[in-house]
């Protein structure tokens, strides 16, 4: 297969078919000397991929399935340039994509290879199907001679089994190696004939077209706040738009399309209920009490799920934690663990799809459109400036996990270390959410990467508990299987090797806190959130 | 890194040209990015492939300042094919390489920052032996050296390949040689066919290319036999050829 390579991208006019933009073509490049030859006409199918988050595109990439028509089942997959189009990496005999693809689950190759540093454990998803053909010609000089190549597209999006809307043809010049002032020719000549440069570059308007959005879609929260602002319509402004991430991440939650939406559904859920309560006085309690028990209910329902997710994800780095002659014992754990994922992603999935979660969409959706509008009589915090309250706020969580790490000791129970991590996540998405837009970052920035480091190190140590829990809850269907004993063995040994961790973790923690609650880092915080 | 083939005879019309031509365009045909230069200042291939025998600066500047090169090379009307092309400056190429503290050397250092872009290289020589093609000899991994199977012609590749080394080639260079321009009919080139090979069987390939109408008529087409006559019996000869040398080739890319 030709390797897709282009210098410079054309549109015909909008009213014009593939076969009189080249006629149009053909006569305009005759009166500038040169002649148009057809060549070998084309049917290609191209189904265009990137993760949820385009994450290609964010990394100048894109990915492309080409068939040669509909009715293969088999084409290249290939990662390419977004400039220019040049193949990074490319597989034939792949099958046209249906659903969701990860990098962990292709063959060992060159594709894998080009995009696991990039898409890691987010699914590329197919977001449009053009069904286009291609003509090639040469344009000749006087000795007939190739001196650019061309290429006319006229491409229609599959939509279904019904064509889809044609898109614009399309004309790509390509330069022979040499003759660049022909191609320059050439292309002045095609732009006097009402050939423009597209706005969008064909994949884009393909994704376009089918009512993607080429960017991607980033579960990233940055709202814009007046420090003079009331709380309530601060508050209420954040809250709709990590309600729009929750939005956008739960088909792909229920679908399972990779692991990313699940998480990214759950982090804005927890941001919500942090901000719901931090800033609780900008809400009517009765309605804040209801709300808070719903997204919690949430929270519940999708947190065995995440559990396995990581659990799943993670086993390979925890393999690695036992010795290597008993690593494959563990394979049968490997299998159990799948099965209970499915089960309780099956679980979650009707959950989310209930009426319950339909109705907490909808009310919560419709409480923070009014919110600005009620009566402030019992929501004492609604009208006081947003910068005063999570100033305040933020003063407040620092000075508690102050009060919390300093109680800590090597002996303390695991419960205190979980308590002060989950003040640390308050303060980070108070920080985040409302410390970024309204305060000077000098201050932001040195709180949020301290906090980053002792979170780290609680993360680490909250992660090894969970996952040696999870590991006794194994025990038991581990046990009812053929080839328990092994695998029983190997996993008393990866329990212990699991605690080591987490002691160590516990180690660490004296010297992040200490950073944390610094001498010049007290004083800032004082100084900027009174 | 490329493979670099030349085509060689100490004598001219042998079917040199022809034969760096075609092999090329198989080359790039299989997707292999793939240069040929025309060291010929009579500019057989340049015109073969419908370029114009132009060569900015002449054979000097390509010698000396060998970062331009690459400015210097021109598309084909094949993919993957491109073309070093000739002019008539190129027939004092000897002594301009005479200038050089080691002119056998010279042509290896213009071809190496090519290196890293073309699978293959062909180089298709004037008919000489001179500082030019001892350079040549330097810079090849592959000699392909057409032969027309008559007492005469096959004698010259009697010095050549003592000149090269014994049976294989020596100095880096391997020796490959093949007949052309064969009349089958004729049965002194049967018998000078069968004598050669016996003699030198590490040497001969075993594809031959027979003297056919369309490689006369390549000239006049100004185009590659595999396009002019894909269903002939020299287009057939050529894709073995190439298939053999491939084959045979000790740095396969």
């Amino acid at each position: 297969m030709t390797r897709a390579r282009w210098d410079e991208e054309l549109l015909a006019a909008p009213e014009l078919s593939a076969g009189a933009a080249a006629r149009r073509l053909r006569e305009g490049l005759q009166a500038h000397g040169f002649e148009l030859l057809a060549g070998a006409t084309t049917r290609a199918r191209r189904i265009f991929l990137d993760s949820f988050d385009g994450r290609l595109q964010a990394a100048g990439l894109a990915a492309v399935h080409l068939r040669r028509d509909g009715a293969e089942t088999v084409g290249r997959l290939a990662v390419v340039k977004r400039e220019g189009g040049a193949e990074v990496a490319g597989e034939d005999r792949f099958p046209a994509p249906g659903g969701p693809i990860l990098a962990l689950d292709l063959a060992v190759g060159p594709v894998r290879e080009a995009l696991l540093p990039v898409i890691d454990v987010r699914a590329l998803l197919p977001l449009a199907e053009l069904d286009g053909e291609l003509t090639e010609y040469a344009v000749l000089d006087d000795e007939r001679k190739t001196v650019t190549r061309l290429t006319i597209e006229q491409a229609g999006l599959v939509a279904g089994v019904a064509p889809g809307p044609l898109l614009r043809v399309r004309l790509r010049l390509q330069e022979v190696r040499g003759y660049r002032s022909d191609r320059q020719r050439v292309s002045a000549c095609a732009r006097e004939l009402g050939f423009v440069v597209p706005r969008h570059r064909l994949l884009d308007e393909a994704v376009l077209a089918a009512g993607g959005n080429p960017g991607g879609t980033s579960a990233k929260v940055a709202v814009e706040l007046i420090p003079s602002q009331r709380s309530d319509a601060a508050a209420a402004a954040v809250l709709r738009a990590l309600a729009e991430v929750v939005e956008d991440n739960l088909e792909g939650a229920i679908a399972d399309l990779d692991v990313e939406f699940l998480h990214d559904l759950r982090v804005a859920v927890r941001r919500g209920r942090s901000v719901q309560k931090e800033l609780r006085g900008v809400f009517a309690p009765d309605a804040l009490a209801h709300f808070r028990r719903e997204f919690k209910w949430v929270q519940q329902v999708t947190g065995r799920s995440r559990d396995l997710d990581v659990y799943v994800l993670e086993f390979g780095e925890m393999r690695a934690l036992v010795p290597e002659p008993i690593q494959a014992d563990l394979d049968l754990v490997v299998r159990v663990l799948g099965e209970q994922r499915a089960a309780a992603r099956r679980a979650m999935a009707r959950e989310l799809g209930s009426p319950r979660m339909a109705a907490l969409r909808r009310d919560w959706d419709a409480c923070l459109e009014e919110l600005v509008a009620l009566p402030v009589a019992d929501r004492p915090d609604a009208e006081v400036a947003v910068a005063e309250l999570a100033g305040r706020r933020i003063a407040k969580v620092y000075q508690r996990m102050r009060k919390m790490g300093e109680a800590i000791d090597g002996h303390s129970p695991s419960e205190d270390y979980h308590e002060i991590r989950k003040q640390g996540k308050e303060l980070r998405y108070l920080l985040e959410l409302f410390g970024a837009p309204l305060f000077p970052a000098a201050a932001v920035k040195p709180m949020v990467k301290a906090l980053k480091r002792l979170q780290d190190v609680l993360g680490r140590h909250q992660d090894r508990e969970v996952q040696r829990r999870t590991l006794r809850e194994l025990a038991e269907p581990v046990s009812a299987q053929p080839g328990r004993a092994e695998a029983l063995m190997a996993m008393g040994v990866l329990a212990e090797r699991l605690y080591e961790d987490e002691l160590a973790a516990r180690d660490e923690f004296a010297e992040r806190f200490a950073e944390f609650t610094a001498q010049p880092l007290r004083e800032q915080v004082k100084a900027t959130f009174r | 890194m490329s493979t670099v083939l030349a085509t060689y005879n100490i004598k001219g019309g042998v079917g040199k040209t022809s034969a760096a031509v075609n092999l090329a365009y198989l080359a790039a045909r299989d997707g292999h990015p793939t240069l040929l230069w025309d060291l010929d200042p009579q500019g057989a291939s340049t015109y073969l492939l419908r370029v114009k025998p132009k060569l900015r600066g002449g054979g000097e500047r390509l010698l000396r300042r060998r970062s331009e090169v690459a400015e210097l090379i021109k598309g084909t009307d094949h993919q993957y094919l491109d073309l070093l092309p000739a002019d008539f400056s190129l027939r004092h190429l000897d002594l301009e390489l005479d200038g050089f503290k080691h002119p056998t050397r010279r042509l290896a250092r213009v071809l190496e920052p090519l290196e890293a872009e073309y699978d293959y290289i062909f180089l298709d020589c004037a008919p000489s032996i001179s500082l030019v093609s001892e350079s040549v000899f330097e810079a090849a991994d592959v000699l392909l050296v057409p032969i027309i199977p008559a007492t005469l012609s096959s004698r010259t590749f009697e010095p050549l390949a003592e000149l090269v080394g014994s049976e294989g080639g020596a100095g880096g260079v391997q020796v490959l040689a093949f007949f052309s321009m064969v009349e089958v009919r004729k049965s002194l080139h049967r018998e000078v066919m069968a004598r050669v090979r016996a003699a030198h069987p590490g040497l001969m390939l075993g594809a031959a290319i027979p003297a056919a109408d369309e490689i006369e008529r390549m000239g006049e087409a100004r185009t590659i036999v595999e396009l002019l006559a894909p269903g002939s019996r020299a287009a057939i000869a050529y894709r073995a050829l190439w298939w053999d040398i491939r084959r045979r080739v000790r740095t396969a890319a």
